[in-house]
């Protein structure tokens, strides 16, 4: 009974969510990191906030690049991992003493017009728990997946 | 039937030994080439043609995911400067000693140079864990040491397109045909580039919305076969491609999702490439080694004499003390991945002998058993005469 109702209740969420757009969710207010950014002040904002990744900007606030915990524990880490996972890449990772030398240069990005749905579309296929969204290459803010399932609950409320 | 069983031991051997030799603090490619010399004895034929296709993948999967997921190309054009010379001595050198050798045995220009070519490449992991211990990946050498192993692997790779090209033409080309492959690689590397910089990153927006599962990873090994096929299409050999597509993905957000790194990584280092390890050690014929003893002493000597010599008086020319020469020297010698493929592929053009393969081959096992030992002398040696000083 609950079951079908949450499933009926599925099929008008996805239109409903398709009319949500993505700036409308987000989190605008985000905690960022220069490229420049020493290692010591990364470590500092980990213990500091308890978010997963951190977005990493440019001089223009144009988003370069994105540091999560898995980057900073392999850091961490780098003296205690198998050969195996001595590349050069995450050599290279271990030696920088900045956000531009660790950061993952490619990271998962979402347009400002972009809806719910797309967005959850894409944390669910590929597994992201946080997307960066942005606007003419500039961040514009952070949407998690916490952030979605708030506006599904706030909207099956109405 | 024979095949699945064949698979199986292959995986189990190369898993197990490979972690034997990984705990004993070398790299895990020594057991998986054991593995595969173990069987070759006992039971798997080098003629297997079934098993011969997967260690051809296993090859092309080695270097498109070196490419994808494990370079650092930005950090090569900064770094590229200092590196220059100890680069070039520590190429030039391995690359004359093996071609000299050749000649000197008697062998033709072809053979000559496949093995001028199988000494070239540098295989760095094989000393970071050493570096690493001795906290010495932070100092100078050790730096510079990581340019300029992935630049050996990348000059490497050139002139083995190069001399596959030249093995097409059978004979030492003529101006013209020397013209010719130049143009085929740089025809090649144009259409990746556009490909790389202009097409994937649109073509990698869409499939990520396709409803199909694991539309991204399929396109991902997809993009390794079509380099690959495409770099055989220019005349190049396929595993050349495979590497170049590898780094023109590496910049794609939807390729590069963590999820897909990893699938990509365990359908590599998981199945194919320690198969194409093993087949290796199938394919080395013990008696060769053997009947071989003084070429066989001869390539395993000057091979790692030539990266030793070029890697020291090149980081003696930019300024590095002798100690830290020395360092910088022994941590070029350990050779691995990329001079296996080169084998692998001079062996499948017939260029190769059983002769000069199972020698590069013992001197592939050796360079992997002395050089963190080596190493660690010399980083002791620095801290002794650096104590002596004070």
């Amino acid at each position: 009974m609950i079951k079908e109702k949450i499933r009926d209740g599925y099929f008008h969420m996805t239109d409903d969510l398709s009319n949500v757009n993505v700036k409308d969710v987000m989190v605008k207010d985000v905690v960022t990191v220069h490229e420049d950014e020493s290692i010591e002040k990364l470590f500092d904002l980990f213990e500091k906030y308890h978010y997963n990744s951190y977005p990493v900007v440019d001089n223009e606030a144009k988003l370069v690049g994105i540091i999560d915990q898995d980057i900073i524990l392999e850091i961490l880490m780098f003296d205690r991992s198998p050969r195996t996972k001595h590349t050069h890449e995450a050599a290279i990772r271990s030696l920088s003493d900045n956000a531009k030398g660790i950061m993952i240069h490619h990271p998962i990005t979402i347009s400002s017009d972009a809806n719910l749905h797309d967005v959850a579309d894409l944390m669910l296929k590929h597994r992201v728990n946080r997307v960066c969204v942005v606007k003419d290459g500039k961040l514009a803010g952070i949407v998690s997946k916490r952030d979605i399932i708030n506006e599904v609950y706030k909207i099956k409320k109405v | 039937m024979e095949f699945i069983l064949h698979l199986l031991l292959i995986l189990f051997f190369a898993k197990v030994l490979g972690e034997v030799i990984e705990r004993m603090g070398f790299s895990s490619i020594l057991g998986e080439l054991l593995a595969g010399i173990f069987l070759g004895i006992l039971l798997i034929s080098p003629d297997n043609e079934i098993l011969s296709s997967f260690a051809d993948l296993g090859a092309i999967l080695l270097l498109f995911t070196a490419g994808y997921k494990e370079v650092n190309l930005r950090q090569l054009r900064e770094a590229s400067k200092v590196a220059f010379i100890p680069t070039i001595l520590g190429v030039a050198l391995p690359f004359s000693l093996g071609f000299l050798l050749g000649q000197a045995f008697g062998f033709g220009f072809l053979l000559s140079l496949f093995l001028g070519v199988a000494f070239t490449p540098t295989s760095i992991s094989v000393v970071v864990k050493t570096l690493v211990d001795y906290n010495y990946l932070s100092s100078r050498p050790g730096s510079v040491m990581l340019t300029s192993a992935i630049f050996d692997d990348i000059i490497g790779i050139f002139i083995l397109a190069v001399a596959v090209t030249i093995a097409n033409f059978n004979q030492f080309p003529t101006n013209m045909q020397l013209l010719t492959i130049m143009g085929n690689l740089v025809a090649y590397l144009i259409i990746m580039g556009l490909l790389g910089y202009k097409v994937f990153p649109i073509l990698f927006n869409y499939i990520h919305k396709m409803h199909v599962k694991e539309a991204i990873f399929t396109s991902v090994i997809m993009v390794a076969l079509f380099s690959a096929y495409l770099a055989e299409v220019f005349g190049l050999h396929a595993v050349i491609g495979a590497f170049i597509g590898g780094t023109m993905l590496s910049n794609v957000p939807f390729a590069k999702i963590e999820d897909v790194q990893r699938k990509v990584s365990g359908l590599s280092y998981g199945i194919f490439v320690p198969i194409f390890f093993a087949f290796i050690g199938i394919s080395v014929d013990i008696g060769t080694v053997r009947t071989a003893g003084m070429f066989s002493f001869m390539v395993v000597a000057l091979a790692l004499l030539g990266k030793l010599v070029g890697g020291l008086v090149g980081s003696k020319i930019i300024g590095f003390d002798l100690p830290d020469s020395l360092i910088f020297g022994i941590g070029m010698m350990p050779r691995a991945g990329v001079e296996l493929v080169v084998l692998s592929v001079g062996k499948k053009a017939g260029i190769i002998t059983d002769e000069v393969f199972s020698a590069v081959v013992l001197m592939v096992a050796v360079s992997i058993l002395v050089s963190p030992t080596l190493l660690k002398y010399a980083i002791e040696f620095k801290e002794r005469s650096k104590a002596q000083l004070t």
